[in-house]
Formats: C-alpha cells, sequence, structure tokens
C-alpha cells in the first residue's frame, strides 16, 4: 500500500525516505503571503507531479537525460563489440564447449553468422565502431561502450519491459516515471518525462514501457510528437479563438473562485485552478517548443531534416535537444516501428535501413549538445531491449540475444572512447564486468543523483524500487 | 491493540533472519550450478530442471507427505495482531447526543468523536444529498426530474425513499462492478506484445454486475469466483457459473512466451498474490520468493494456496486464458518455488489454508473438491479476515478512506482500524444479514455520519457554534479520519464521462454484451498495434456507460487514464487522484466534451428558445444537480452577452448558442461537477 495514502492528506510524504520530506520541507519553509499562492500551486496534492525540481540525494553528474531506444533488439556484434573469432569461424557450428543457450527462435545448432560489416578503430582512442555508423564513429571519443549487459527474456515485450522498468513482467514502473517521482520538473510548464515514440508505432508490450506502474498515473510518460499539436488536446477544437478560449477559461476561473471561497480555500480545489492556467501556458510553451523556425538551416541539415531517410529521427532527436534545454528532465527517444531492428532475416538490409535512419541525427545531437556546452550534464544513452546471436537464423540474419549485448552512455562527464566490459569470444553471453540492466538502472541514476535503494514507493506492503528486491550494485567504472 | 515499536522490531528480526536461512541456501543451489544455471535450464530439456517430485505430488492425493522441514512455527506472538485476532461482536456504545444517531454506524463515530472532544457537524442539504447518494450508489448525477422529484418530497422517509430507488436500479452494479474489476485487474486482452482479445472477458464483467445487482450474497460471490467451475449437487448450474471465475485468470498473460512451464508459474502465483490481496487483504503474494519479512506467512503457505489452483489451469502455447476447468490439468505438481524461481524446483506441498488466518486449523480433506473447501473456508464466519476485508472495501468507496487505510494489507504493516470495533461490528452484521452488500450499504448511507455536510456553514443569525464545530473538527482532525464531516471527492474517470453523457441526454443505457470502442485521436492508435483499436461502427455505442468500453490492457481509454483509472496489470484496491494539466486540457478541448457541450446548448436552447435565464437553470440543474442562485444567474446571462458579442464580432454563425456551448464547457470544467460535497 502507498504509504501516502495512509498518511493525512495535509502531511503528504512522497518520499518517504528523505526523512522530512521534500514536500513538507517547501511547505514549512518561510512564510508570507507570496509563498502561501506558491504553496497552493506546488502542493495542494502530493499525488500530483511536483511543478518544481526536486533535490536529488547527492551532487549529481547529470540533470537530464536523453534515452535513445532502438526497438527490436540491435546487433551488438555488427556495431559496437568486434569479434574476430566470429569472423574465423563463421558458417560453422556454435562449439559444445559454450553449452545450452536458450534462443527465441531454436536458432542454437545454426551456423555462426560473421560481422556483416567491418570494424575500424575511430578517433583518437582508437574505440571501434563498424561501417553501419559512420557519423556516429566521428563521436567515438564522447562514447562509453558497454559491451557486458545483459538481460532475462528473449521476448520482445518482456525485454522491453525490464529495459524500461527493471522488471520483466508487465505493470512496474518505468525509468522515466521513476525520475519523474524522485526529481520533479525543471519548467513548470512542461511535463518532467516526455516520451517520443515512433510514429510507426507499435512498440512490443505497448504504452507500458512508459507507464508509470504502481506509481501515481500522473508520473506516467508524456507522449509528443513534432508539429504544431505536440500534445494531445493542447489546442482547442477547430473554430474556438483564442480570446473565446481566454473568455471561457476566464468564467470558469470565477465559477471555480466561488465555488472555493466556500470550501475553505481547499488546497486540492486551488492545484486544479492553477492546473487550468498551467493548460493555458502549456497551450503556448509546447509549440514553441516544437517550432523549430528559429533553429538555422545548418542545425536542420546537421540533423538530417533535409533528407527523407532521416528526417524523422532527426526531428526527434531536434525537439529532444530543445526540450531538455527547456527544462524537461528525461526525453526517450524511440527508433523502430513493430518489428524495428529486429533482424531475424538479414542484419545488413535491417541496420542498414535503421543505421540509415538514425546515424547522422544522434551523431548530430552530440554534437549539438557538445556545441552549446549542454552534454556536460546531460546523459545521453542508446540501446535497444536486448542484442543479437552470433549465430545466423534464415541464412543471414540474427535472432534475439539477452545474454550479452551493447549500450553506450555519453555526456554527464563520463569518460568516452572507451569499452566496459565484454563479451564471450563470439559475442553470445556477458562474461567480463557483466552489467545486468539492474545494475545499469542503478548506475543511470546514481549519475542522476540518486541512489537507487533510496528511491522507494511503498506498494502493497513492499517498498518498491526500479532495481527490485535484490542486492544491486552500481557499476563505478562507468562514473567517470 | 497496538504492537509497541520493541516487539515489532523482535517480529521483523525474526523474519528477517529466518529469510537470510533461505537466501543462504538459495545461493548454495546457485553456487552448486553452474554460473548459467538458469538460462540452461530455461530450455527444460536438463535433468534438474525437472520438478523433484514425480508427478504424484498433488492436492487430491492423501498419500502425498508434506516435506517441508524448516518452516517457522506461528505463535501467539504472530498471532497477536487485530486482524488475525477473532471478529468480536462489540456493544454498540452508549452516547450522548443519541437522537443524532440513525443507524449503529452513528453511535460508534460519536462515541470516538466525543472521546475527542468533537462533535459531527451539520446535515448537507438536499441537493447535495441527492448528488453525493447518486454519484455515490450509481456513479451518475440525478436527472433534472429525478432532481425535482425529491426536493419537492416532503412527506417523512423520502431519503430512505431514494436510497431504495437508487439501489434497485441496473445503475447500480455498474458502478459498483467497477470498484470490483479495478480488484480484480480486469481487462480484455492479454497484455504483452500481442495484448490478444480474450473475446469472452466481458461476459465475466456481466456477471459481475448482475450478481451485485441482484445482491448476491458476498459469500456466495467469492465462492464462484474462486470455484464456480465445480459443479455442486446443492446449486443450480446457474448459482455456480464457470465465467465467475475469470476472476482468477484475469490478469496480464503472456501466452506465446517460451516456456509454457514460466507461463503458468507466473500466471499461478500472481493469481495467487490476488486472492491473498483482493480476499484476505494479505500481501500473501510477498512470500513467493521468501518467507514474508513481516507477516507470519511462510514461502510453504504461498505454494499452499496456490496448490488449491495448481490443477484448474491447463495452458495452451498462443492460447488466452479464460476460466478455471475442475482438474484441467490433473498432473499439475505443487511445490514450493526457492526465491521464486520457476526452474528452481522446490519440496512439494499440499492444498492449505495460510496458518496465520487459520486460527481453528481448518484442514483440507478430500470430501470435496479443494477450491469447494477453499471458498467455504473464505467465507466461513470464525475466519477472521474475510468479512472485514470487504466491509472495509465498502466503507472505503463510500467514505473515499478505509476504515483501515491500507485495505489490501491488513498484515503488522498495514494501518489499524480508526474505528476496530465500528468494523467487526458491521463485518458481523454482514455475515448475520446473509452477507448482503446492499445492507451494509443501506447501513452506510443512512447514517447520520454519511449526510454530514463537507463544507464550512454558512454563518447567519449570529449562531457561531456550528462554525466552531466545523473549525474544531478540522483542526484537530486534517486528515478526518473520524468523520466528523463528509469528505469532499473528485470523480472518478467513468463517473466524469458518464455524468457528461447524462447532462447531454446522450447516455445510451444498453446493458451488456461485448465492450465497445468509441473513437480515438490517430496519435494514440499509433501506439498500438495496427488493428487493435477498432471503433465501434454505431455511433450509439460509443455513448455507452463507461464500464462497457473495451478494456485494453495496452491502452486504457484515454480519458480513463487521464482521470487514474488504474492499469490493469495488479489489483487495485485504492485510486490515487491526481490534478494535472493534461486533465485540463483534455477536459477543456477533448471532442468528447466539445460534443457534449454542443448537444446540451442545443438541447437548452430548442427548449427555451429566447429565456436565457430558464437555460442557465436547465444546466445547473444537469451539470451540478440544483438551481443557480440571483448572483450566478446573473453572471451566467452577462458571460453569454459578452460572449455573443465576441463571437458576433468574429463572425460566427448563431452566437447565441456558440456563447451557450462555451458555458457548458467551463461548465463541465468547474470544480463544482468536479468533486462531490
Amino acid at each position: 500500500m502507498n504509504t501516502a495514502q495512509s498518511i493525512p492528506k495535509s502531511t503528504g510524504v512522497i518520499a518517504p525516505d528523505f526523512g522530512m520530506t521534500r514536500r513538507s520541507m517547501l511547505k514549512n519553509a518561510g512564510g508570507g503571503i507570496g509563498l502561501m499562492a506558491l504553496q497552493s500551486l506546488l502542493m495542494a496534492d502530493e499525488h500530483s507531479p511536483p511543478r518544481t525540481a526536486l533535490p536529488p540525494h547527492f551532487a549529481p553528474q547529470a540533470k537530464r537525460m536523453i534515452w535513445l531506444f532502438m526497438h527490436g533488439g540491435p546487433s551488438h556484434v555488427d556495431l559496437f563489440d568486434p569479434k574476430p573469432d566470429l569472423t574465423r569461424y563463421a558458417g560453422q557450428l556454435l562449439p559444445e564447449s559454450f553449452g545450452e543457450v536458450m534462443t527465441r527462435r531454436k536458432v542454437a545448432t545454426n551456423p555462426l553468422l560473421g560481422p556483416v560489416r567491418p570494424f575500424r578503430p575511430r578517433g583518437q582512442s582508437g574505440l571501434p565502431i563498424s561501417d553501419f555508423m559512420p557519423h556516429l564513429a566521428e563521436h567515438a571519443d564522447d562514447l562509453c561502450v558497454i559491451r557486458s549487459l545483459h538481460g532475462d527474456s528473449v521476448n520482445h515485450p518482456q525485454s522491453v519491459y525490464q529495459m524500461n522498468t527493471g522488471s520483466i513482467l508487465m505493470g512496474h514502473p518505468s525509468f522515466g516515471s521513476w525520475l519523474a517521482y524522485g526529481l520533479g520538473s525543471e519548467n513548470a510548464d512542461m511535463p518532467a518525462f516526455v516520451v517520443l515514440p515512433d510514429p510507426g508505432g507499435g512498440l512490443k508490450g505497448g504504452p507500458s514501457a512508459w507507464g508509470s506502474g504502481f506509481l501515481p498515473p500522473t508520473f506516467q510518460g508524456t507522449t509528443m510528437r513534432p508539429g504544431k499539436t505536440p500534445v494531445l488536446n493542447l489546442k482547442p477544437q477547430p473554430g474556438i479563438s483564442n480570446p473565446q478560449q481566454r473568455a471561457t477559461l476566464d468564467f470558469l476561473r470565477k465559477l471555480n473562485e466561488q465555488h472555493l471561497l466556500a470550501r475553505d480555500r481547499d488546497e486540492e480545489l486551488s492545484a486544479r485552478i492553477e492546473a487550468y492556467e498551467l493548460a493555458f501556458r502549456m497551450q503556448t510553451a509546447a509549440p514553441e517548443v516544437a517550432d523549430f523556425s528559429q533553429e538555422t538551416a545548418k542545425t536542420l541539415s546537421l540533423y538530417g531534416m533535409d533528407q527523407p531517410a532521416t528526417r524523422d529521427f532527426g526531428q526527434r532527436c531536434l525537439l529532444a535537444r530543445r526540450m531538455i534545454e527547456r527544462g524537461v528532465r528525461f526525453v526517450q527517444v524511440y527508433s523502430g516501428n513493430t518489428n524495428g531492428w529486429d533482424a531475424h532475416k538479414n542484419v545488413a538490409d535491417n541496420h542498414g535501413e535503421y543505421c540509415g535512419k538514425t546515424d547522422q541525427p544522434i551523431a548530430a545531437l552530440l554534437a549539438d549538445l557538445k556545441r552549446s556546452g549542454l552534454l556536460e550534464d546531460t546523459l545521453v544513452v542508446w540501446c535497444g531491449e536486448f542484442g543479437r546471436m552470433p549465430m545466423s537464423e534464415q541464412g543471414k540474419g540474427r535472432d534475439h540475444n539477452p545474454w550479452g549485448y551493447s549500450g553506450w552512455i555519453a555526456g554527464a562527464s563520463v569518460q568516452g572512447g572507451r569499452a566496459y566490459g565484454a563479451t564471450d569470444a563470439i559475442g553470445l553471453r556477458a562474461e567480463t564486468d557483466r552489467v545486468h540492466v539492474n545494475e545499469f538502472h542503478a548506475t543511470l541514476l546514481h549519475l542522476m543523483g540518486l541512489d537507487h535503494r533510496k528511491l522507494v514507493y511503498s506498494h502493497n506492503g513492499l517498498d518498491e524500487r526500479l532495481t527490485g528486491p535484490s542486492e544491486i550494485e552500481i557499476v563505478k567504472e562507468l562514473l567517470t | 491493540m497496538s504492537l509497541t515499536a520493541s516487539n515489532w522490531t523482535g517480529r521483523a528480526a525474526l523474519r528477517v533472519s529466518a529469510l537470510l536461512v533461505s537466501a543462504l541456501l538459495v545461493s548454495a543451489i546457485a553456487l552448486a550450478g553452474n554460473s548459467h544455471l538458469l538460462s540452461a535450464s530455461e530450455t527444460g530439456d536438463s535433468p534438474e530442471a525437472k520438478p523433484a517430485a514425480t508427478q504424484t505430488a498433488g492436492v487430491n492425493d492423501p498419500q502425498t507427505t508434506e516435506q517441508v522441514s524448516d518452516e517457522l512455527q506461528i505463535d501467539d506472538f504472530d498471532r497477536d495482531h487485530w486482524a488475525y485476532q477473532p471478529r468480536t461482536n462489540p456493544p454498540i456504545p452508549d452516547v450522548d447526543n443519541s437522537d443524532w444517531a440513525r443507524t449503529t454506524i452513528d453511535q460508534f463515530v460519536l462515541a470516538k468523536l466525543h472521546s475527542e472532544s468533537l462533535s459531527p457537524v451539520g446535515p448537507a442539504d438536499r441537493p447535495t444529498l441527492i448528488r453525493r447518494l447518486s454519484f455515490d450508489l450509481i456513479g451518475m448525477p440525478p436527472t433534472p426530474a429525478e432532481l425535482s422529484q425529491f426536493l419537492g418530497d416532503d412527506r417523512p422517509g423520502s431519503y430512505r425513499r431514494l436510497v431504495e430507488r437508487l439501489l434497485a436500479s441496473p445503475q447500480y452494479g455498474r458502478r459498483w462492478g467497477q470498484h470490483w474489476l479495478d480488484l480484480a485487474r480486469f481487462a480484455e486482452t492479454d497484455g504483452y506484445e500481442h495484448d490478444k482479445v480474450r473475446p469472452n472477458a466481458w461476459r465475466y464483467r456481466d456477471w459481475v454486475i448482475d450478481v451485485l445487482n441482484q445482491d448476491m450474497g458476498y459469500d456466495q460471490f467469492i465462492t464462484s469466483q474462486v470455484a464456480g467451475d465445480i459443479p455442486s449437487p446443492n446449486e443450480s448450474p446457474r448459482q455456480s457459473p464457470q465465467i465467475a471465475t475469470a476472476f482468477v485468470l484475469s490478469g496480464p498473460d503472456m501466452p506465446d512466451i517460451n516456456s509454457q512451464q514460466e507461463r503458468k508459474h507466473v500466471l499461478m502465483n500472481e493469481m495467487t498474490s490476488t486472492i491473498g490481496a483482493t480476499l484476505l487483504s494479505l500481501q500473501i503474494g510477498c512470500s513467493q520468493c521468501h518467507d514474508h519479512k513481516y507477516d507470519a506467512i511462510s514461502q510453504g503457505d504461498f505454494y499452499r494456496l496456490r496448490a488449491f489452483f495448481d490443477r484448474g489451469v491447463k495452458l495452451k502455447t498462443n492460447q488466452s486464458v479464460h476460466v478455471l476447468s475442475a482438474n484441467a490439468d490433473p498432473d499439475a505438481i505443487s511445490q514450493i518455488h526457492p526465491r521464486g524461481a520457476w526452474q528452481l524446483p522446490g519440496p512439494p506441498v499440499v492444498a492449505a489454508f495460510p496458518r496465520i488466518a487459520n486460527p481453528l486449523e481448518t484442514e483440507v480433506t478430500t470430501e470435496t473438491h479443494p477450491r469447494v473447501q477453499l471458498a467455504k473456508w473464505l467465507t466461513d464466519p470464525s475466519q477472521p479476515l474475510t468479512a472485514r476485508s470487504i466491509v472495509n472495501r465498502v466503507w472505503q468507496y463510500h467514505f473515499g478512506t478505509g476504515l483501515s487505510n491500507t485495505p489490501s494489507d491488513f498484515g503488522v504493516m498495514g494501518e489499524e482500524p480508526s474505528h476496530p470495533k465500528l468494523l467487526d461490528h458491521l463485518a458481523s452484521r454482514l455475515i448475520n444479514h446473509r452477507w448482503s452488500l446492499k445492507d451494509l450499504h443501506r447501513q452506510i448511507v443512512l447514517s447520520a455520519t454519511y449526510r454530514t455536510q463537507s463544507k464550512p456553514p454558512v454563518t447567519s443569525g449570529g449562531n457561531a457554534k456550528p462554525l466552531q464545530v466545523w473549525q474544531d473538527a478540522k483542526q484537530s482532525d486534517p486528515a478526518n479520519r473520524l468523520l466528523a464531516r463528509f469528505p469532499r471527492r473528485r470523480l472518478d474517470a467513468e463517473s466524469i464521462r458518464d455524468a457528461i453523457l447524462v447532462a447531454c441526454g446522450a447516455l445510451n443505457h444498453e446493458p451488456g454484451g461485448p465492450g465497445v470502442s468509441p473513437p480515438l485521436p490517430q496519435e494514440l492508435v499509433a501506439t498500438l498495434k495496427s488493428g487493435q483499436w477498432k471503433t465501434s461502427s454505431q455511433i450509439s455505442d460509443h455513448h455507452r456507460r463507461s464500464i462497457y468500453i473495451f478494456a485494453r490492457r495496452n491502452l486504457r481509454y484515454p480519458l480513463f487514464a487521464t482521470f487514474d483509472r488504474p492499469a490493469a496489470n495488479c489489483s487495485c484496491a485504492i485510486r490515487v487522484p491526481s490534478t494535472t494539466a493534461i486533465q485540463s486540457l483534455l477536459l477543456m478541448n477533448s471532442s468528447i466534451t466539445m460534443d457534449a457541450s454542443e448537444r446540451l446548448a442545443s438541447l437548452c436552447f430548442n427548449r427555451h428558445p429566447v429565456d436565457q435565464s430558464s437555460q442557465t437553470q436547465e444546466l445547473y440543474q444537469r451539470i451540478l444537480s440544483r438551481n443557480p442562485d440571483k448572483q450566478e444567474q446573473i453572471d451566467c446571462l452577462q458571460f453569454l452577452s459578452n460572449q455573443a458579442k465576441l463571437l458576433e464580432q468574429e463572425g460566427k454563425p448563431q452566437p447565441a448558442l456558440a456563447a451557450l456551448t462555451d458555458l457548458c464547457r467551463a461548465m463541465f470544467n468547474c470544480n463544482e461537477f468536479l468533486y462531490v460535497d
């Protein structure tokens, strides 16, 4: 059971671990009429998102985060994890020494498939990246590739859930929801957690991937998209003019204030009055975020907006940058429709297409963040729900591989130009310095200034956390 | 009784040390294998993945002996907790001011208030009462005719008649059914990737609505849901329909998962957890991986409860689950799974009742089907939890907060009831009145406690006492746990939509049948796999009551999701209302509000073509269930006139009608509409 529910509303505890809760702290700090107005704005309802930033547990390396999620499962052995042995033994069967392998499509006895594109050392560091990603390769020195990620399910939805919520079961709060719950928003006019889904739709596992699970629904990801109405219902229905809308809202306010006067100026009622003003401000703020007219032609071109292949993902990467500039805490950008990076049939074709769509925009995002200095305290994460098998499927494709795969992080003063951890000789299983998804999450929270053991929410008698009930350690080597 | 800090620590320490032992055991198992133990054995091919006891262990086999050895015994210390103690039938307190009391509830409430030197505030006025009662019992506002009928009925007993009319309304089940569906984590699809439709899920929803309308006893209600598939010689088939058992199988499921063994394990554990939380108000699910940290619920207790169901479910690859079936899987093994891992076989168990809730130590025999015995045990008056659990829930749905505010956790970490004697009194009464929920509703809504005001009294005539009573109550008891005043509440998502449809006259009252799909914004449909939201072809279907909207697990209907309807992934006992700008945008700008406002404006405009006072009066009645006062009339007329002028300047057609539409829109957004006093 939610602790907040069992405590009188007026003492609203939202994060039980902070001793004096952050909201009660704000509530009790100082006095005066102006502050009372602020109070009604901030704290009338402990189950609603704080409209201000909440302090982290300790000084964070990153203040905001962009998570690039490659839906379908990009192939680590073809992108970031070169395996000379896989080239050497291509066409042969998996040696018996690797033991039994659980796979989704029974590919364990298929011949090995060598990397489909060559790897090259990149940048000053010489970090190898394959020819699938020539633009990103130019930023090799900014990337910390984790080659030893591993998870627990060979199935898409379970792994999409795990990478997003820490659990392979449906219904747990997503990473972004935990961040919104823990850190609040830096911009009173924008949500803390924004999702930019692939316009192709059909994420396996559905919107639960950005759901709030057992956290209050208000912490779920707000989906936005490029264009004039980035948020659902942002604009009045066609034919309603701005003065008409304003006059209607003004009358609403009048009704509400009379109602409030007769009810002891109840805080929850006040908060809802304020929510209408916030909604009205969002009508301006949100389209402004999505309005690229002030961006230079050079910038638009950098993101690939002038090319059909890169236009969509480029728009969404630029939108992500504009959001974090305006104080959105966490933006998750999805690449891949229902099938996405799921290269069962032909890695060269599939990854050719998806790298073609995303490589330049991602490189542009990194360059842009670096140019503006934002990269110093912005964390960029790239990964899918799993990687792919070294064995072939249908000749030139690969099946799902949750047992060992790659992702990368950049920015937030994490040292780039390096690879952390390793898979075995052919990229089947994470072997050295293994990083389980829960450990990955704990580390990402740490970079954001949150201790995963303290970011808890009491639900049905359990102190739930993103990283689950087991003892999970952060990966210290990834912090510097 | 209250648990002191020191013995709490003792209990926790005891539990935690047991936990450590089992954790060590599991570590030992893990170390003995290779580092890929789990992934290698997931194939089900390796011999050690096979359950240890071969094929004979099970609930109907008296030969099977329990092999759980290291289980902590339950002692008086464990039972020393209010929820595990036998239910009492406490005497009704004597109180002064017994004129105020209308049902026995009031004497309990008043005694507690007096003990804190507080008094109840005055009664709510009649328009407030009919609105409160209508939303509470049927989830909809009164129509203008019902409103004027009630306000004009000054004969004695008019309130009681209103209560009876609402309890007899078929809309009652469509309101209270949703409360149960929240607990049952009901949805009509599987969830996960394919989120396939469960084509008969709606039949369970209709069953719940129907039997609540018929006032089926709660004992029979849950008996049907855990054992409705098992024919009983004494009952007609209608009384124990198999469809009711969809309750236990309504959670998320992944039929296309690789290992059906894993699927069944996850499903059975989820089911067992839900049964514990919903029927017993015990977080039994905490014990699926290890003994409960705080309550005396062992892993053995968990898997013994699960054992009642292991044989009732037979899974087939790529096929959704639906209902239980007696002996669907006679070979199913019942055993403990260390660490809750499906690959780790533990000692076999036989079906047995959770020991902490079984003070009479009732045993499962071979005479009838074990699930029939489970149902009997659940509804046995000596079993301390079931009646308390449902009484507390019903109380919570009426007052917003349960007597214990942890309705699905009566364990030692849960909240002790604010009025423990009242809880026991009502639980005993429930059992003595054939477990009738409608009788319980009657007791509650006829009470004086239920009829108090939720807002400060208007001071007039120099009598300052009512205001003082109000202020004292608010100051001493800000959370209102003692119920000196009625708690104001926001409408829940379904009621908001239904009330809008009722107000504009569009609600389609058709009952039952497969879920309907009103149109959704394309942006949302795009987040689903293609073809997963097919808009119903009949427009009238778009206006059915909210409970009939197709419940897709992977996409809650947006108005519902925005106004805090839970995702149907786990049992939800409390909806926590939030206040967000996204809600304001939806209610202000969505086509739902716009369509309803246009309908309602036309309706009022056609009925009272030139009389704007009558137009606004009808709006107030339909949206706020009351008549406007003079000042409100003046304000509305002024808005209509100014808005019409503005729209005329903008060159809009029919500016007067458009202005009235805007007035409707403002009123559908106002706090007085969204909250019930």
